[in-house]
């Protein structure tokens, strides 16, 4: 292939990918926050570290950054919400404490998640630092959801 | 003295009514085989109610539900009651987060 017939295929390409990336915007996700139905009840500090490290993903207070709104990380980001809110979500704490042991055990999972440093994902710390836990919040927050979790499992079913 | 026993067999009578209408239902639940035992639960709409899960299999079971904020680990050959609130008319899926393979159930509230 000539030089210039390269040079041509190259601009042809990026072209291609511009395109491709302005269709995608208009594929919006709906980035919602739905009212709370009754938040989780922790220690100022703990919960300080909570909503710092963990709300946005795992509750209906996420603050969507302006990247939120940015093709592919719009759906990526999205994605993360829906499914951290599906599996853990801080504002429905009420409903998961209607039934005590469902609550424990969430606690249960907290305390494990956050003692081996599991959340938030690496890819997430790495564009939010203030997600990054410190090894005295990590501590803190392991030890406080283990104590919440034996005080609220029952001793029988 | 009549009226006065009447009104007090009345108000326990009431009371007894109340206490039967206040009781939960509770419906049950197996994990066997693979699949969930009955895979459709059929409870009434506007009042709480329980599960009771037992685990028939050799392996701990993840009785779990998104819409309805509900994960309970259950042991081989253990029981389990699980408290669920009041629900609206509709129909809920609930799944064993341990079992990939296992068939997700629904829950339908009339």
């Amino acid at each position: 292939m000539s030089p210039s017939r390269f040079a041509t295929g190259g601009r042809r390409l990026t072209l291609a990918g511009a395109l491709v990336l302005a269709a995608a915007q208009l594929v919006r996700p709906a980035h919602t926050n739905p009212p709370s139905g009754g938040d989780l009840v922790a220690p100022a500090e703990a919960s300080k570290a909570l909503r710092r490290a963990c709300y946005d993903c795992h509750s209906n207070e996420t603050r969507w950054p302006w990247y939120a709104s940015v093709a592919p990380l719009s759906w990526l980001i999205q994605h993360d919400v829906d499914e951290g809110r599906r599996r853990l979500n801080f504002s429905s704490w009420q409903d998961y404490a209607s039934d005590p042991e469902t609550a424990a055990h969430k606690l249960e999972q907290i305390a494990k998640t956050v003692e081996r440093g599991d959340m938030a994902p690496w890819y997430y710390r790495l564009l939010h630092p203030s997600a990054r836990l410190g090894e005295e919040d990590r501590a803190r927050l392991a030890r406080w959801a283990a104590d919440e979790a034996r005080r609220l499992a029952a001793p029988q079913n | 003295m009549v009226s006065k026993k009447i009104l007090v067999l009345g108000c326990l009578a009431a009371a007894i009514s109340a206490t039967a209408a206040q009781a939960e239902e509770i419906v049950e639940l197996r994990a066997a085989g693979g699949t969930f035992e009955p895979l459709r639960l059929a409870v009434p709409a506007g009042a709480p109610f329980k599960i009771k899960v037992t685990n028939g299999e050799k392996v701990p079971v993840e009785f779990e539900s998104f819409e309805l904020h509900r994960e309970r680990v259950v042991q081989p050959g253990d029981t389990i009651t699980v408290n669920m609130p009041a629900l609206s008319a509709g129909s809920y899926k609930f799944f064993d987060d341990f079992n990939d393979k296992t068939p997700q159930g629904e829950i339908v509230a009339k």
